[in-house]
């Protein structure tokens, strides 16, 4: 009887009720959006040159590599995984680029075909990661963690000083526009939007969240785990393959220390995003919000001048930070 | 014995809760319950799931305190208790989850809380030893279990014994015991109901909660029934019956919990042959057709879960053959379930839901197929197929948002029914489709298994409840120590026969009938 009640009820006070019920399912996600709010009203009060308007899309043009990443981290850590290799996975593609272009004297017709090479080379490194993960049971942190070290080590037996003789063309990707809209800020947006669509309105992406839920559950609802296990770090490695072409453009050099610190920056803002580290729980959207915050964080510091190491432990605070206040969903 | 059972009856009450009143943020969980213990007394608590009986029972032991009414306890008033002041009252509960260690011995977990020290401050293994001796002698258990032996080596029923033996070590005078019989094997039930009669007649008050209403016949004094946080009556057992308790449970006459069968097998949709499957089932073979149910009977351990879970691609099957509609059977749970055959398991919470995803998660995970229009789900449609799910299958509450881990037992393993009848499967093996979930439930997830056959569905059904079996099923599979010890008809039906063959004891006398 009761139930006929609220029923009614939910039918004609359908904005009120529906609020109270995303705010309720979204806590988290709100929270972040709250925070940077803050943190941008703060700054812009306290400072200045932070309030300009090209301090604000410096903001944004910041957060564009590390959102590449974040996008594909938080698709692994949704299924209870997590994968450190992305940023050598961003460096080696940009080191292989770099050097093959060096070799054939800037040639700009190889633009797209490396383009293209190096997406394959990133697709083909995120398979691995998800076959030895798949197959051996191993923990994925181990795994890509290995995976991420021999990467490393590849990466310096490329080169270890910066590699000229990128084509000018390609240097011109990353700035360049769409009537005033940068093209990189583009590709950002779109790689948002298709992360979230992909995430919550298609097969595979319920199954992500199924596979960090439960794997026993999973396998037994007619869920293909191995496959998507595999489809999540072939993704994951795959982003980080797009952050790695767009560095080359930015800097213009093949870097042997690019996207430095990057693993472990995404993996910040997936959690800080609200997304649960036991897998399972959790919206992109929030990842958004943690990449967004922590570029207008470090945009701050700088600002600031806080020294690099400070901004090393804030980060690491931010992180046990962030796991303690999400808990394990048992424990809660 | 009946001079015994007199003198309990005038024991003098121990424990007495008084107009109990608990809310949970505006819902009301308990209202105005009275319930009171003698010493030397088993009172069994019953009631549907949410009925209010866990709720109350952490009122007693302190876990939550009650918005207004009075704890006695001995003759002392209480407004409320809480943990430590209960456990040094002497209050214990022995939950179906055992709090045990299992890496470390009998003795040890016995005295986990106070650890007997010798001379210089170190353990004296020796007194640990006997005192744990001494408690199982008690519970006159000392033959069976070693107290040097590790937890981990110990049956379900033996934990069981060491965990009311671990009670007794803090001198418990009022001892819960919340569905003991649900864990324990049927071989171990006769043991735990001698445990519990000497210690009622060492004077010790007994809370026994079960959904089995025989066993409280069998064991308890007393029983109350608790129904939406109120209580229904107090009974005495000798007074009362089955059915009034049942009506009493659930607020109306439960003329008949089976829905009689009504319609015909067809042809052959399974055929297992020759099955074994690593170490523990042997020589399987068997046939389900459409539309039929068929029942498998047997003792904890006896492979019936085994052989459930390896039909849908869990375990490894060693030899014989498994064939579905005549081609052999996927060997993947993914793709066993995308051919049709699916399992509603034993442990829901750990095989069939996603316990921290809603409920409209749930119920659509095997179905998104079902959704997707060009490439992407459509929210719309799932909304639709959730809510009609939710009307059919009578989930309580209908929010297709709410966690699953919010949900009582019963409903949980309704939206794990629920989940499959969506999915319009071929063959559907239900592992203890009613265990731990109320009577009204049962009755629905038996309305929904006649319903699949109906659609021309075979059922597979394992049950340790030979009522339910005997109820549902067209033929029992008789199972014993992993073979196959006899089949029954369903004009051949009786708790007798299906016992003779699950205790191994008289295959050849029936089988020279």
């Amino acid at each position: 009887m009761a139930v006929t009640v609220e029923n009614t009820r939910e039918r004609y006070q359908p904005s009120l009720r529906q609020w109270s019920k995303f705010f309720r399912n979204n806590t988290s996600i709100i929270l972040i959006y709250v925070i940077i709010l803050v943190v941008i009203g703060a700054a812009a009060i306290l400072n200045e040159n932070f309030r300009t308007p090209s301090n604000m899309l410096n903001i944004l043009r910041q957060s564009i590599i590390i959102g590449l990443i974040a996008i594909g981290q938080s698709v692994v850590v949704l299924t209870g995984g997590i994968d450190f290799s992305v940023a050598q996975v961003a460096r080696i593609v940009g080191l292989t680029v770099a050097t093959i272009f060096a070799a054939q004297g800037s040639n700009p017709a190889l633009i797209l075909p490396l383009i293209l090479l190096g997406l394959f080379i990133g697709a083909l490194l995120g398979g691995f990661n998800g076959l030895i993960i798949t197959r051996t049971h191993a923990n994925p942190f181990i795994i890509t963690f290995g995976i991420a070290s021999i990467l490393r080590g590849v990466n310096l037996a490329i080169s270890t000083t910066p590699i000229r003789g990128i084509p000018d063309p390609y240097l011109r990707i990353y700035d360049f526009k769409i009537g005033i809209v940068p093209a990189n800020v583009l590709v950002m947006i779109i790689m948002w939007v298709a992360a979230y669509v992909f995430t919550t309105r298609t097969r595979t992406g319920r199954a992500l969240y199924a596979v960090g839920g439960s794997e026993r559950v999973a396998r037994l609802s007619a869920i293909r785990y191995n496959r998507t296990l595999v489809t999540a770090y072939i993704f994951s490695s795959f982003c980080a393959a797009i952050a790695g072409l767009f560095l080359l453009a930015r800097t213009g050099v093949g870097d042997p220390s690019a996207a430095e610190g990057m693993d472990f920056q995404s993996v910040v803002a997936v959690a800080l995003g609200g997304i649960s580290l036991y897998g399972g729980r959790g919206s992109i959207l929030g990842t958004l919000g943690g990449v967004l915050l922590l570029a207008a964080l470090s945009n701050v510091f700088n600002l600031l001048q806080v020294n690099i190491y400070y901004q090393q432990l804030f980060l690491g605070l931010i992180v046990l930070i962030t796991v303690a206040v999400y808990k394990s969903p048992r424990s809660a | 014995m009946a001079a015994l059972k007199e003198s309990n009856n005038s024991g003098k009450i121990i424990l007495s809760l008084k107009n109990i009143n608990k809310s949970f943020g505006g819902i009301r969980a308990l209202s105005e319950v009275s319930f009171d213990l003698r010493q030397g007394e088993i009172h069994a608590l019953v009631g549907e799931n949410g009925a209010g009986k866990s709720t109350l029972i952490k009122i007693v032991t302190g876990a939550y305190t009650a918005d207004t009414g009075t704890i006695v306890f001995n003759g002392t008033i209480y407004d409320s208790l809480h943990p430590g002041q209960a456990r040094d009252l002497g209050i214990a509960a022995v939950y179906q989850e055992f709090n045990l260690l299992p890496e470390l011995s009998v003795a040890e977990n016995i005295s986990l809380g106070e650890q007997p020290l010798g001379r210089g401050g170190l353990l004296d293994l020796k007194a640990r030893s006997a005192r744990a001796y001494e408690l199982l002698e008690q519970l006159g258990a000392q033959a069976h279990i070693d107290p040097n032996e590790l937890v981990k080596y110990l049956t379900v029923g033996e934990q069981q014994i060491v965990e009311i033996a671990k009670a007794l070590a803090i001198n418990a005078r009022v001892l819960i015991m919340d569905e003991p019989s649900a864990v324990l094997p049927s071989r171990d039930l006769d043991r735990l109901f001698a445990v519990i009669r000497t210690l009622r007649d060492k004077g010790h008050g007994i809370i026994y909660i079960s959904h089995r209403l025989n066993e409280i016949f069998e064991l308890a004094e007393r029983v109350t029934v608790l129904k939406d946080g109120q209580t229904m009556a107090t009974k005495v057992v000798s007074n009362t019956n089955n059915a009034e308790l049942v009506s009493l449970m659930v607020g109306r006459p439960l003329t008949d919990m089976y829905p009689p069968k009504d319609n015909t097998p067809g042809k052959v949709l399974l055929a297992v042959q020759d099955l074994c499957v690593e170490g523990t089932v042997f020589n399987i073979s068997f046939e389900v057709k459409t539309g039929e149910v068929v029942g498998m009977a047997g003792l904890g351990g006896s492979g019936r879960t085994t052989l459930c879970r390896a039909l849908v691609g869990l375990g490894s099957i060693r030899s014989g053959k498994v064939l579905f509609l005549g081609k052999p059977a996927p060997k993947l749970p993914s793709k066993a379930a995308y051919a049709g055959m699916v399992l509603v398991p034993e442990d829901r919470k750990a095989y069939g839901l996603i316990l921290n995803q809603s409920m409209r998660f749930n119920l659509a995970l095997p179905n998104l197929s079902k959704f997707i229009h060009m490439g992407v789900l459509s929210s719309s449609a799932e909304k639709e197929a959730i809510q009609k799910t939710i009307a059919d299958t009578q989930i309580k509450p209908p929010t297709p948002e709410i966690s699953t881990e919010n949900l009582s037992g019963g409903n949980q393993q309704k939206v794990v029914v629920g989940k499959w009848l969506l999915a319009n499967p071929k063959l559907v093996i239900f592992d203890e489709p009613t265990r731990g979930i109320d009577v009204g439930a049962k009755a629905e997830i038996y309305l929904r298994i006649r319903e699949l056959t109906r659609q021309g569905v075979g059922i597979i059904m394992a049950s340790s409840e030979l009522p339910e079996l005997i109820g549902m099923s067209d033929r029992i599979l008789v199972f014993h120590e992993g073979r196959l010890a006899g089949e029954v008809e369903r004009r051949d039906f009786s708790e007798e026969t299906i016992m003779l063959l699950a205790t191994g004891t008289a295959v050849e006398e029936i089988q020279s009938q």
